[in-house]
């Protein structure tokens, strides 16, 4: 089964060119950069890892407020003793990941060759805790975002380096990732970029779209929408979970956290983002 | 036994009529059956599936189905018929959308 | 007896379909009346159907969005903008005829508003 998806993913590529839609990620990132520095010219590139604050100068400083004292930081330290926290064999998350403490967050998502995947942070986490006689974690919410937090903590100040792979089968990822983001979707009838690329910076009723560059380099995230809605406050969610929503407001079914689709989306999503500086968690509405 | 026969006879016939009559519009139809609820879920089904095949299944279509299951089972079927109705025209208006959509990138 | 019921109910089914044939052709049974307009404008304003002020300035409306322009312009009649009205309609019911890129929902063809929804809201916005 897995080689005849191979094979297909494979055949794709060599029918993609003919069909005029080669992809070229770095002339990709080029345009996708282009588009925002030159629609946010007075915006340095670096700042846009601070999504809609970079472009919404009245409520930046209500933002820059709540970072004094901010609300992630308890669940950081949760993530914090759960990394440190012996599994039942007596190993640690820092048997998988190793270098953790120095920051690892940049090099998320990759494409693993071997395995012919897209493996992000999240799924890593959870094939850890399987390697290790561990149940897997949910993936939109509670510890795993808790883990996610701490490791994105961690990784601060590295710059994103996403690498996308030459290989047939990587760029099929890349290419359903791509075609997520621009095509409409749901009842509605939106994409991610209608939204976050074409209208970033504008008012949809009295909130401002943020712009797609510099999205993934503050996730997880803390949300007051999702403290709201969790009994104990529990603000903190995955990139997926957002994808989630987002899915559900244009009125289409979302699709599960970790599935191949948000994973191909991550993909390109983040490889967007490359050279910008991680500064997760971050505090949203 | 011959009872049956002609009581499967006729079922098979008002299937095939009430069928005919889902055919475009029977929202407004004053009465629907158990069998015209299950032609429309049958058809709602083929087309959700179509739109879950396509990746593009919209958000409500199968809370829609789920009501129309409900109406169903209070014996409803005017109302569960316009629901299942509803969900297939959903997955049909889907799979439309992802076709228009095959080639999306930046514009 | 059963039989019967069934024939009935078939029968019914047939006349009834007949019946909206012939009586259900858009655009014909909305009177432009004061009710249709206020109830345009409830449908207009509410987020879970019309949701126009995610992206339209209407005179009116509480924070509106800027994704799309303003449809309450000072000095500027909609009917002047728009003196046909059926293409104000075709405009809402399926924008992509005008601009297949555009971000604004096809209300009608994805039925986000039904076509007597849709009937009341051409009326509420043609009257600004």
């Amino acid at each position: 089964m897995k080689k005849v998806a191979v094979i297909v993913s494979a055949l794709c590529m060599l029918i993609a060119p003919l069909a005029g839609i080669a992809a070229n990620p770095d002339q990709d990132l080029k345009n996708f950069r282009k588009h925002f520095t030159e629609k946010f010219s007075s915006v340095p590139l670096q700042d846009f890892t601070n999504g809609v604050y970079s472009v919404d100068k009245a409520s930046r400083e209500q933002w820059e407020a709540f970072e004094d004292f901010p609300p992630y930081e308890i669940f950081v330290d949760k993530g914090n003793v759960l990394f440190n926290k012996a599994f039942k064999n007596g190993k640690t998350y820092a048997s998988c990941f190793p270098k953790a403490k120095k920051g690892i967050k940049q090099n998320y998502p990759f494409f693993d060759k071997k395995r012919g995947e897209v493996v992000t942070l999240e799924l890593a986490i959870n094939e850890c805790r399987k390697k290790n006689g561990e149940k897997p974690l949910k993936y939109k919410k509670g510890k795993m975002a808790h883990l996610s937090a701490y490791i994105a903590y961690k990784s601060r100040g590295h710059k994103g380096n996403v690498k996308i792979t030459s290989t047939p089968e990587s760029m099929a990822w890349y290419d359903r990732g791509k075609k997520h983001f621009y095509a409409k979707r749901g009842q509605l009838n939106m994409s991610c970029a209608d939204c976050h690329y074409y209208n970033a910076g504008n008012k949809i009723r009295a909130d401002i779209l943020s712009p797609a560059l510099g999205h993934t380099s503050h996730f997880p995230v803390y949300r007051n929408k999702w403290s709201l809605a969790s009994a104990s406050g529990d603000g903190m969610g995955t990139l997926h979970r957002r994808y989630g929503g987002c899915n559900k407001q244009v009125r289409a079914k979302p699709f599960k956290a970790q599935s191949k689709e948000y994973r191909s989306l991550e993909y390109f999503h983040t490889f967007m983002s490359n050279g910008l500086t991680m500064n997760g968690p971050g505090i949203r509405k | 036994m011959n009872h049956a026969k002609i009581f499967v006879g006729i079922t098979l016939a008002t299937v095939l009529l009430s069928g005919c009559a889902n055919y475009g519009s029977s929202d407004n139809s004053a009465t629907a059956t158990k069998a015209d609820f299950n032609t429309a879920l049958i058809a709602a089904n083929k087309s959700l599936k179509a739109a879950a095949h396509a990746n593009y299944v919209w958000r409500d279509s199968g809370k829609i189905l789920k009501k129309a299951a409900k109406a169903a089972k209070k014996g409803d079927f005017k109302t569960a018929v316009k629901l299942a109705n509803k969900a297939k025209r959903q997955g049909d208006m889907a799979v439309a959308q992802s076709k228009d959509q095959a080639t999306a990138g930046p514009q | 007896m059963r039989h019967t019921a069934k024939t009935i109910s078939t029968a019914t089914t047939v006349a009834a379909l007949l019946g909206t044939l012939a009586f259900s052709l858009p655009g014909i049974s909305i009177a432009e009346d004061a009710s249709a307009i206020a109830e345009g404008k409830k449908i207009a304003f509410n987020k879970k159907k019309g949701n126009c002020l995610a992206c339209h300035d209407i005179k009116g409306g509480k924070l509106p969005g800027n994704i799309g322009p303003a449809l309450s312009i000072e000095g500027v009649a909609m009917k002047d903008r728009f003196p046909d009205k059926s293409k104000l309609r075709a405009q809402i019911f399926d924008s992509r005829s005008a601009n297949p890129n555009t971000i604004m929902p096809p209300f009608g063809a994805h039925e986000i508003l039904s076509d007597a929804e849709l009937d009341k809201v051409v009326e509420y916005i043609y009257s600004l």
